[in-house]
């Protein structure tokens, strides 16, 4: 009984780092996508919130090459959407908007 | 009292100016026991606040000096005025970056030199008696205020979107009003005009300065 609450503390560690593991977020805040590059497994799922008071976006590839695999908008600030990354490989994006806005996801 | 705030700001700019000479021009600089007691204008918020000013005003002035070079056709000259003019942007940016990380000052020079971007696209536009394209421009102007009011914003919350916004709306207008000037060759209009802007920006740097140092008050203190 005595390793009921520490077993239960162990367990709830575990799976609130896993999740994190499984589910990484990414800030755009003042302009930025941060943090970039993120390195996750294959499967994973994740996710962007906007910070900034203005709309931006999360499309895949480049200004000039434009992959059309994602292409999220947040509107504003709390705005929030998901993308799960099923194969492996390196996923630059960028805002529409904001078109100095890099970032890279990178799928192992 | 617009006037009044205008002189202050000039007077400190003079007494740092002075000090700065003085430190390194052989030493002269007094010891503190023979110093008068200069007090606010030396502190790290002053210098920001002058800094800032100065930056931002030197932003209008080279601003001016381009388009005015590119509408009378004077090329070189245009050249050299942009480049100056991007070097100011570097300027500001290094300006945001030393309170706000280098991530921020990669982040903040696009962002300000599209609007400059803008200025030129307005330039061509009057240059080229494109009414539409001036519109354009303005249209573009207008826009990225609000991208301006959100950078800020969201580096320092004591500086509200829509009041940045506002503020860097009237700078377009001013600014807009010397292009014009230059672009019917009225130099009387245009020098006036000029004067305005750059006076305008203090409207920018003050509350700017003042942001920040009510956000950072341990590195601005004294």
């Amino acid at each position: 009984m005595r390793y009921v609450v520490p077993l239960a503390a162990v367990a709830v560690w575990l799976f609130a780092d896993l999740a994190t593991a499984d589910a990484p977020t990414v800030a755009i805040q003042l302009f930025q996508f941060a943090p970039s590059p993120v390195a996750v497994e294959a499967g994973a799922r994740v996710t962007w919130t906007n910070r900034d008071d203005i709309e931006h976006t999360v499309t895949a590839g480049e200004p000039d090459r434009r992959t059309g695999r994602f292409d999220l908008r947040l509107p504003g600030p709390g705005a929030s959407e998901s993308v799960t990354f099923t194969e492996r490989g390196v996923y630059p994006y960028f805002c529409d908007r904001h078109r100095s806005m890099r970032g890279e996801i990178r799928v192992n | 009292m617009r006037g009044i705030g205008a002189k202050s700001m000039a007077v400190a700019a003079v007494v740092v100016a002075i000090s700065a000479c003085t430190t390194t021009n052989g030493g002269t600089a007094s010891s503190p026991s023979t110093m008068p007691a200069m007090g606010t204008s030396q502190t790290k918020a002053a210098g920001l606040r002058a800094g800032l000013n100065n930056l931002l005003r030197e932003h209008v002035y080279l601003a001016g000096a381009a388009t005015g070079a590119a509408l009378a056709g004077r090329d070189a000259e245009f050249k050299a005025a942009a480049a100056a003019l991007d070097a100011n942007s570097v300027a500001v940016a290094g300006a945001i970056g030393s309170v706000y990380g280098a991530g921020a000052e990669q982040a903040f020079l696009p962002l300000w030199r599209r609007h400059i971007g803008f200025v030129v696209d307005y330039t061509v536009g009057v240059a080229t008696n494109d009414r539409g394209k001036q519109d354009r421009a303005v249209n573009d102007l207008i826009g990225y205020t609000q991208d301006f009011g959100a950078f800020l914003q969201s580096a320092n919350p004591n500086l509200p979107k829509a009041v940045v916004a506002d503020l860097v709306k009237h700078h377009v207008v001013t600014l807009k009003a010397v292009i014009d000037a230059q672009g019917t060759k009225d130099p009387v209009k245009a020098f006036t005009a000029i004067r305005a802007a750059a006076e305008h920006m203090q409207m920018i740097a003050d509350p700017l300065a003042e942001a920040i140092v009510k956000q950072f008050p341990d590195r601005f203190r004294g």
